[in-house]
């Protein structure tokens, strides 16, 4: 990670870090930090700039996280999850 | 693991017995109290760094993901092994209904493409778990292990 | 895969069917999707993940019973539970929230409401809006429709709100619904009048009650004098009328609400007192929200999840010391949570279930027609974004509501099952996230939970009440606030 003026660079493996994950975190931060996402090769370089970027780098980080661990969720509960939405629903609509 | 100067923590967690979303979610699950990044340590290991958000928060965190990682471990074994029959008891407890008065029963509020999953999770489930208690003599004076049908009859057909 | 791998090693092995657990001190709270739980030592919980609890341990048949034992699952027991806890998935909005204006003679250091001056006429709800709103809320396929009048202070549009509660009660009769029907007041502009109207037409009364005089006239300042002086006026009057009864109608007892701003942590006995004195046997002590209006003055007024966590630990402790002395006071959030945990009971509790009440447990219609997915959005609305917004009662159907992409992504982002930390957390059969609290302190309506401060607030409430829940004398006050 490197620091500049009011800017922060971050290197995301691919691997580990999804494309999707890191554009959600981008979307939920776009008012509190401009954010730049360079897709490279296995990697995301990811240039965080505000005012206090050390700290904006390390909650866009922890978002990403956040992002990430609800896409790996959807994989294994996204059947319940479906199951009970589309009951909750349906049921508000009135159909059954 | 190590500390470093700007205080940031740093441990190794192999993935050669657990797998990478495990590791994921245990960061993730302290990340009320540290900045967390991932990054790849070899083939088959990720390195972790916990930058904490304050010095309070970094007296318990090691102890603290360490934890959450064999929570994690746990839970998804659990999870893998009871899939289907989570999905199963959602899907029979949605659509449940006490015993209806009239003899005709009503809605059960599902789609009927939903329906048809139901009838096969019940197939399914309930053919797994006959399996795994054939041939074992437990006592169950209750009756709780045996299924609804066993102890009320077969349904009858839905109505839409 | 290492998981795959993982749980073939251990199917043969495992009792858990699904749990999740919370390890508090040395031991271990277990729970389940039907709402069961269950405490363990540390080593019944090494030997029951582990699959090696023996079926002659004394705990194995507790646990069977509470369907934590995998080939010992009573489907129908667990199922009935979990519809009983789940009801609200089956119904569509019970509780519509009219707006009669937003002009308020009070100004509310915290006030979500944002309420206008007293001038601001044209914030009133027209007659003809009120009538719509009603007709759209009858449209739910709910049976019962509650139907509460809030404001800025709903007393300043008088005539419209009588002649919506005749209109509703018509609609009620010819829809065959059960309608109740609430009016939240700061009482400023009650009077005996207006009040026997209330009381004929059966509308429960509420109002705000911070505490003691100089407490709540502080929170609730009063371009008019005292505003306390006000609510307890008709507080008395109101009980009188409920204790006195007549044949002719139900007379509710009424019932107040407390928001605990800064200036009210260091009070919670005399706040406390001041209800008992006041014969109310409910208090409802709610955090403020960091919404709308409250938010710019955060820095004034409101405090850290950690702050109210020991104000409302505090509370709950001094009100079992009243309870055991005799005094008749519940606190309205344990009531409700404890409804789950000890009853299997859905209490109509829309902040805390899943997927959340917005637009599918309740509607907030503002004083033009705007509806929102609940009155915490329609503040969002005030202050300029109107991303809860989700239609307009001329020119809205109630389905066309229902299937708005924000009803939808509110209830997909309030699903427990969809976020990472509720998915795994021991008190998710209880529980409930707010999109609108998300979105207005974290930026999206999913939140992130490890540093949400709410999230940190309700695991405190229920670790405190599950604690309780261990001490049979405490226990058994506690499921006495719920039996009925």
């Amino acid at each position: 990670m490197k620091t500049n003026k009011g800017a922060k660079e971050i290197f995301l493996d691919a691997g580990i870090y999804s494309g999707e994950a890191v554009k959600l975190a981008a979307f939920v931060f776009s008012d509190k930090a401009d954010i730049r996402i360079v897709p490279g090769k296995n990697v995301f370089k990811i240039s965080v700039r505000a005012e206090n970027a050390e700290r904006a780098a390390g909650e866009f980080l922890n978002e990403v996280l956040n992002q990430q661990c609800r896409i790996d969720l959807a994989k294994k509960n996204s059947k319940i999850a479906g199951i009970i939405v589309t009951k909750a629903l349906l049921s508000a609509a009135g159909e059954k | 693991m190590k500390k470093q100067e700007n205080k940031t923590i740093a441990v190794r967690a192999s993935l050669k017995d657990q797998n990478l979303d495990v590791v994921r979610y245990a960061a993730y699950a302290v990340s009320d109290a540290a900045y967390v990044f991932i990054k790849p340590a070899g083939k088959r290991a990720v390195a972790l760094e916990f930058t904490p958000k304050s010095a309070a928060a970094a007296k318990d965190l090691l102890r603290r993901f360490k934890e959450e990682l064999a929570d994690e471990q746990k839970r998804a074994a659990i999870f893998a092994s009871n899939r289907d029959l989570r999905e199963f008891m959602i899907l029979k407890a949605l659509a449940y209904e006490e015993i209806p008065p009239s003899g005709q029963r009503e809605d059960s509020g599902l789609t009927p493409e939903q329906e048809r999953e139901l009838d096969a999770l019940i197939a399914q489930v309930e053919s797994e778990i006959k399996k795994e208690s054939f041939g074992k003599k437990v006592k169950d004076p209750l009756g709780i292990t045996r299924t609804w049908e066993e102890k009320y009859g077969a349904k009858t057909g839905r109505k839409k | 895969m290492a998981q795959k791998q993982a749980a073939k090693n251990n199917k043969s092995q495992l009792l858990l069917p699904q749990a999740l657990w919370q390890k508090i001190g040395a031991n271990y709270l277990l729970t389940n999707d039907s709402g069961h739980y269950a405490w363990l030592k540390e080593k019944d919980f090494a030997l029951v993940t582990a699959g090696k609890m023996a079926e002659k341990d004394p705990l194995f048949a507790e646990l069977a019973a509470k369907g934590f034992i995998r080939n010992r699952l009573d489907f129908n027991d667990l199922a009935a539970k979990w519809k009983k806890k789940n009801a609200y998935l089956y119904y569509g909005p019970g509780l519509h929230i009219l707006v009669m204006t937003l002009r308020c003679g009070n100004k509310c250091l915290y006030c979500q409401s944002a309420a206008a001056g007293l001038g601001a006429k044209h914030t009133d709800m027209p007659l003809a809006v009120a009538r719509k709103s009603v007709d759209l809320a009858f449209n739910s396929p709910n049976p019962g429709i509650t139907i509460e009048f809030q404001g800025g202070e709903p007393l300043l549009n008088w005539e419209v709100l009588k002649n919506t509660v005749l209109y509703a009660r018509k609609k009620a009769r010819i829809a065959g619904k059960d309608l109740k029907l609430a009016l939240v007041s700061n009482f400023s502009l009650m009077t005996v009048e207006k009040a026997e109207f209330l009381l004929k037409q059966e509308v429960s009364i509420c109002t705000s009650l911070d505490g003691p005089k100089a407490l709540h006239d502080k929170n609730r300042v009063s371009s008019s004098g005292s505003s306390y002086d006000d609510t307890i006026k008709w507080i008395k009057f109101f009980q009188a009328r409920h204790d006195k009864q007549v044949p002719e109608y139900r007379v509710f007892k009424p019932s107040a609400l407390l928001t605990v701003s800064r200036y009210s942590l260091s009070g919670h006995k005399e706040i406390i007192d001041e209800y008992v004195g006041m014969g109310l046997e409910d208090i409802f002590i709610r955090p403020l929200a960091p919404i709308g209006y409250a938010w710019r003055l955060w820095d004034k007024i409101g405090y850290d999840a950690k702050d109210f966590s020991i104000f409302y630990l505090k509370s709950l402790d001094y009100i079992l010391k009243l309870n055991q002395r005799g005094v008749v006071i519940r606190e309205k959030m344990a009531s409700m949570m404890l409804d789950k945990i000890v009853n299997f009971r859905d209490p109509g509790y829309l902040d805390a279930r899943c997927p959340c009440g917005a637009a599918i447990g309740q509607l907030a219609y503002n004083y033009n027609g705007d509806i929102y997915t609940c009155d915490e959005g329609r503040m969002v609305g005030w202050e300029g974004n109107d991303l809860f917004r989700i239609g307009n009662v001329f020119t809205d159907s109630y389905k066309k509501v229902m299937n708005s992409a924000t009803t939808k992504v509110c209830v997909v982002s309030s699903n427990l099952e969809a976020q990472p930390v509720c998915a795994r957390c021991a008190y998710k059969p209880y529980c409930g996230v707010c999109p609108v609290y998300n979105y207005e302190t974290q930026g999206s309506l999913w939140g992130n939970m490890p540093a949400n401060d709410r999230c940190g607030l309700f695991k405190g409430i229920f670790k405190a009440l599950f604690m309780l829940l261990k001490n049979p004398e405490k226990a058994a006050i506690l499921k006495k606030w719920v039996a009925k």
